[in-house]
Parts: structure tokens; C-alpha cells; sequence
């Protein structure tokens, strides 16, 4: 069932949930979004209550193709919920809809923030002057909120006792994937070879977001404005969150602009330095952009894979599939670059 | 067989069709799709210019890693090559090629293979 034959439902819930006699949903449009979850914008009027009035809303459920690696809409709010009262930039976590008679699947609504998220436009030209300094200083101190929540914390029980050791976890979890896909690829391979070889300890285990790179945060004309999709956060090393956001995978074509295509990583690092009160060691942070390029090589695999299965026929699928054989080379270069071997003949 | 165009010259005339003769009637929100059929086309026409010499090469490549001597005729080259590519990866797991002249030699044979295929999938990215 469609969301729109929804929508009378989905009034009712968020009037309940907003205290109001009557929410009527003015507006609803789909927000181009993942290939794992479905994003709607909600234009909201509540008659009464302590919230009444417009509301600008942002929905968030999950799509058909669900990878079974990201985490469920409740967990995820939770995880918004949590960043939210670390102060760290995300919109604001509103309700969570658990019962499934409302949308037929799990859902939540949390307010929406102006700005613009797509990586192509940040990196050249967001249509609005961008200070590439401070908008890398501030995405660097917002990293180093969210790792100043470290394990225990209460209501992130389902992520579990944190691993000792992250990066080995990664590489074993990127070898079964690759294992279940059936498919021989010696790039990837060595690529995780060497990282077993040369995994660092991690110094400490905080909570990391594990997707923290140009594409999945808002930026408008006041700076920074909000983090968003949180469904692969989880305990880990947080290197690994400098390592993903700096990759050159994420730099979206302006490579110069190491921290993320936006800016400097000398500003990146300055402003996360400055927000942790932790020094950042360059050659760990290499090591995760090493670790960055096998993940996401193996993450194009399986989407590849979606299309080349038969199970979900598509061109954009289908042309991530040739995307594996430049991330291999990428790593290559930087193991190369990391790690020169003496005898190269 | 060598009609002419062959599919290479096939795909690079219906690309030039879609891109400069199409495209701009397409609606905005279309148009990207419309690229990547463009890219789709490009990375075939690449292949099929390519990809024969590239498996060659990997294949002969990948008998010098292994130091194996016999060129089995017999046997279709893409199986072999995958038969070959899959042994490769089973080492690798198990730690050979690890350190010294034995890994150089790996990362050598992987740079030039992947740089081969790169050239298909989207050469813009060698130059650098």
C-alpha cells in the first residue's frame, strides 16, 4: 500500500503523538533519498495543542530493498535520540511509530532542517557561499561530540558489548560478504590482507557513525546544520569515522579537498582535535581510508549484485558494479603509499 | 566476422545519438538517467574494444605470479582466468605473498590488472 493511502492513519498517529485534536497533512513528497531507506517530507498542521500550528516533518521508513546490515527505525531513532541530548547537530527526533497498522512498517518523524545534502553540489557549488574553513572545522568538532559517547550507555543496549578490535571485526565481516557473493577478487583480497597485517589498536571505543561523509549532512547558509543518517552507527574505533569521511571515494570528483570534497583536512582535524582534546595520529587516519575504500567496494558489490542476481533489474545498480576495480586501485595506491615494499621487482 | 561498424563503433555512433541529439529534449529529471545509459554504452564499447588484450595480459600475468608453465589450450581463457584469479585470492587469505620480493610481485600484478580494468570501467580515473 502506498504511503498516500496512509496518510489518514499517519494523521491520526501524529495527532495522538502531538497532543491535537487534528493534525491534517497539507503536503507529503517524497525526499530523493537511499537505496535502503525512504524519506518523506510532511507539511503538518496541528489544530491544538502544546506543538499547534505548521510543522515541517521529515519521515523515515524503510524501503523494499532492505539490507539487512542497517539497523532497524527504532534503533535508529534511538541513536538520533541520543546524539540529540550530546548536543550533537541532527534534527530533532519527534515520535517513533512502532506499530505497524499505521504504515504496514516501522517509521519515525523528526523535524526538518533546510539545507542541502548532496555531495555533487557541495563540492562545487551549494548555490550559497560556503566558508570550505569553518564549514571543515565545524563537521570535524560535530565528529568529536559524537565520540564523546562512549559505551555503556543506557538506551543503546542493542549495539551490544563493543568488539576490542574493530578494524579486525570489519575485515572479517567484508570477507564473508564477499564469500556469500561467490566472487574471486584478488584487489579486495590483499586489500584486506594488508590491513590484517597492519590493523592498528584502537586507542579508545566510542560510539562511531559509520557513514560520517559528504552526502549525509545538511549545510545551509548558517554553517553546519545537521548529521543525518545514523543507521550504521555502532561502537568502533573512531578513527575509522576520520578515515570513511576523508576517503577519496567521498570526495566527490573535488580530490584536492581531502576532507570530504567540502574542504582542507588540516581544518578537519584541527577542529576535531580542538572538540575531543584528542591528537590525531595521520597514519591511522590513512589506515582507515584504506579500510574506507574495501568497505565500500564490497557495499558496491552487493548492490551490484541486487541487479546482476535478477532479483531488482536497474541501470544504477548495474553500473556500481564497475565501480569495485578503481576502489581496489585507490587502496592499492595507498597501501603503496603507506607501506613501500624495498624489493619492487 | 568484421561487419562494419562492429559493435564498438555501433555503440560509440548510438551514444553520440542519445547525447547530443536527444538529451536535450528529455525532461530535466530524465537526464540523468539518459547519462547513464551514455556511461553504460561507453563502458561496453570499451570492453569490447579491450577486453580480450586485458584478459591476455591478466592471464599471462597471473602464470608468471604462479610460475605456471602450462598454457592449457584446451581450456576457454575466461575460465582459466577465473580458475586462476580464485586460486590467487585463496593464497592471499592464507598469507602467502606476504612481505618482501613475494608481495611486490603481488602488488605489481594487481596494479597493472586493475589499472587495465579501470581503462574500461572509467579511465578518467588514471589520470591523476
Amino acid at each position: 500500500m502506498s504511503l498516500a493511502e496512509r496518510l489518514p492513519a499517519l494523521a491520526r498517529f501524529i495527532a495522538e503523538a502531538a497532543q491535537a485534536t487534528i493534525a491534517h497533512i497539507v503536503h507529503c513528497r517524497p525526499l530523493a533519498g537511499g537505496a535502503i531507506q525512504e524519506n518523506w517530507v510532511l507539511e503538518v498542521e496541528l489544530s491544538d495543542g502544546p506543538q499547534a500550528g505548521r510543522h515541517e516533518l521529515v519521515l523515515r521508513t524503510d524501503a523494499l530493498s532492505n539490507v539487512a546490515v542497517s539497523r532497524s527505525r527504532a534503533e535508529e531513532f534511538a541513536l538520533i535520540q541520543t546524539a540529540h541530548r550530546a548536543g550533537v547537530a541532527v534534527p530533532e527526533p519527534l515520535w517513533l511509530g512502532g506499530d505497524l497498522n499505521v504504515l504496514g512498517k516501522a517509521f519515525f518523524l523528526m523535524r526538518k532542517v533546510p539545507g542541502v545534502a548532496a555531495g555533487h553540489r557541495l563540492a562545487k557549488d551549494p548555490g550559497f557561499p560556503i566558508d570550505r574553513i569553518r564549514l571543515a572545522e565545524r563537521l570535524g568538532e560535530e565528529l568529536a561530540k559524537i565520540h564523546a559517547l562512549v559505551p555503556p550507555q543506557p538506551d543503546l543496549e542493542f549495539l551490544g558489548t563493543p568488539s576490542p578490535h574493530p578494524a579486525l571485526d570489519r575485515i572479517a565481516e567484508y570477507r564473508r560478504h564477499l564469500d556469500a557473493l561467490g566472487l574471486a577478487r584478488p584487489g579486495l583480497e590483499y586489500g584486506l590482507a594488508w590491513a590484517e597485517r597492519h590493523a592498528p589498536e584502537p586507542t579508545m571505543i566510542t560510539l562511531t557513525h559509520q557513514d560520517y561523509r559528504t552526502g549525509n549532512y545538511l549545510v545551509n547558509e548558517t554553517g553546519l546544520a545537521a548529521i543525518l543518517d545514523w543507521e550504521f552507527a555502532d561502537w568502533g574505533d573512531p578513527d575509522a569515522d576520520l578515515g570513511w569521511f576523508c576517503a577519496r571515494c567521498w570526495r566527490f570528483g573535488a580530490v584536492d579537498r581531502e576532507a570530504g570534497g567540502v574542504g582542507a583536512r588540516a581544518d578537519f582535524i584541527r577542529g576535531y582535535e580542538r572538540g575531543s582534546g584528542r591528537h590525531v595520529e595521520p597514519g591511522r587516519v590513512r589506515f582507515w581510508e584504506v579500510m574506507a575504500h574495501l568497505r565500500w567496494a564490497v557495499i558496491a558489490l552487493q548492490q551490484a549484485d541486487r541487479h546482476v542476481s535478477g532479483r531488482e533489474p536497474s541501470l544504477e545498480l548495474a553500473l556500481t558494479g564497475r565501480i569495485p576495480v578503481e576502489l581496489e586501485l585507490e587502496a592499492l595506491r595507498l597501501i603503496g603509499a603507506a607501506d613501500p615494499l624495498e624489493c619492487v621487482r | 566476422m568484421n561487419d562494419r561498424p562492429n559493435g564498438a563503433e555501433l555503440l560509440a555512433a548510438a551514444r553520440v545519438a542519445l547525447l547530443e541529439e536527444l538529451l536535450t529534449d528529455l525532461p530535466e529529471q530524465r537526464r540523468y538517467l539518459a547519462r547513464m545509459v551514455a556511461n553504460a554504452m561507453a563502458i561496453a564499447a570499451r570492453e569490447l574494444e579491450l577486453g580480450d588484450g586485458i584478459d591476455r595480459a591478466e592471464l599471462t600475468s597471473l602464470r608468471r605470479l604462479f610460475q605456471d608453465p602450462e598454457p592449457d589450450a584446451s581450456e576457454e581463457m575466461a575460465a582459466r582466468l577465473e580458475a586462476l584469479n580464485r586460486r590467487l585470492c585463496v593464497e592471499i587469505r592464507d598469507g602467502r605473498f606476504a612481505g618482501g620480493a613475494e608481495e611486490a610481485r603481488l602488488r605489481d600484478h594487481l596494479r597493472r590488472s586493475l589499472e587495465a580494468r579501470v581503462a574500461v570501467s572509467n579511465p578518467k580515473a588514471l589520470g591523476r
